[in-house]
């Protein structure tokens, strides 16, 4: 199994997963999406609130804002030893006290732990009028994707099987399958039309190159569109709460763990038998 | 007010929607002024295209 890299940046990465099975490309597309934890406000406390949008709207519009997330900092609730009460190791607090007018943004949002600061501080939450109030105290916690999408750290996060673009010998060159091409992968040669170097990946396989192809002519189209299943390009995006990196290896960890436990079970279970 | 994500792919795109209505009040094309905030995908566009800010109509009523 490889990755190779062909973009690395802290909000995004681009790579190929090679050597690998489309069910462990799935499993780790899906362990990023669902089993990655990050910070997410959960319960708001609100003191006072005459904006125009009601206390929920308000409450729920909090919880969508991404927090910084330090994940050896926190840990869940449900794991943690306050027992799920809420303590300064399973929970950050945040306060909010804004008077109109105003545009209430994400920067106001106090944080008593600066290192869980929202991401950005231009999120406006909401526009408030002369004499209109919000007070509030908002506690985030640790969660994962699979019980709100607001503890989902990765926005676009999927994959598509290698493209593979086979020419036979039977291509005239006529042209019509790279004119046909939405991507521009395919460019016209002396002989035959060729895929344009680095423009392989870009290749949606829509094979709208083969009924043109079938459709100049040929009973058998000599271009074939087909696909490698064991090399995945991948995309992985993160809304800033975590970096991708991080977002990555903790999914491979967690992953390995998994599989681990699943060993260790299945030989309890032989062994009993 | 504008929705703080994506409805689609949770991008946070609110962050964008000031300079977005001021460019497009400005007459700017809102393609130009997508493409130069970065919202690649067309779920993130229609967010910003086809809002309509309602807050100060509701303001009156409160």
């Amino acid at each position: 199994m490889d990755i190779a890299f062909s973009r690395l940046e802290s909000e995004v990465a681009k790579f190929v997963l090679s050597e690998s099975i489309p069910a462990f490309a799935n499993s780790f597309r899906r362990t990023m999406i669902s089993d990655v934890p990050k910070l997410a406000i959960e319960d708001v406390i609100i003191y006072d609130n005459n904006s125009a949008l009601f206390d929920e709207m308000l409450a729920h519009r909090l919880g969508l804002i991404p927090l910084k997330t330090n994940l050896s900092e926190y840990k869940k609730k449900s794991e943690c030893s306050c027992g799920g009460e809420g303590c300064s190791l399973c929970e950050s607090v945040y306060t909010l006290s804004a008077e109109g007018p105003c545009l209430v943004k994400s920067s106001d949002l106090i944080a008593q732990n600066p290192d869980a600061a929202p991401v950005t501080g231009e999120i406006p939450i909401v526009k408030l009028e002369k004499g209109q109030k919000v007070v509030l105290e908002a506690h985030a916690e640790i969660n994962t994707g699979l019980e709100h999408a607001k503890w989902q750290s990765t926005l676009a996060c999927g994959y598509k099987t290698y493209p593979v673009i086979t020419i036979g010998d039977n291509c005239d060159a006529c042209g019509h399958c790279a004119d046909e091409c939405a991507r521009h992968v395919l460019k016209l040669a002396k002989k035959s039309v060729e895929v344009i170097d680095g423009k392989l990946i870009d290749c949606s396989m829509c094979k709208l190159c083969e009924k043109a192809c079938v459709g100049s002519g040929w009973e058998d189209a000599a271009i074939r569109i087909s696909s490698d299943n064991t090399k995945f390009v991948f995309v992985v995006e993160s809304d800033g709460s975590l970096p991708v990196k991080e977002i990555m290896t903790y999914a491979l960890t967690d992953l390995k763990d998994k599989s681990d436990s699943l060993v260790d079970v299945l030989t309890n279970i032989s062994g009993a038998l | 007010m504008i929705p703080v994500r994506c409805f689609t792919c949770g991008k946070v795109i609110s962050t964008e929607w000031e300079e977005y209505k001021k460019r497009r009040d400005a007459g700017e094309d809102p393609r130009v002024i997508l493409d130069d905030l970065g919202l690649e995908r067309y779920c993130c566009r229609r967010m910003l295209l086809t809002h309509k800010e309602i807050i100060d109509d509701l303001n009156p009523y409160q």
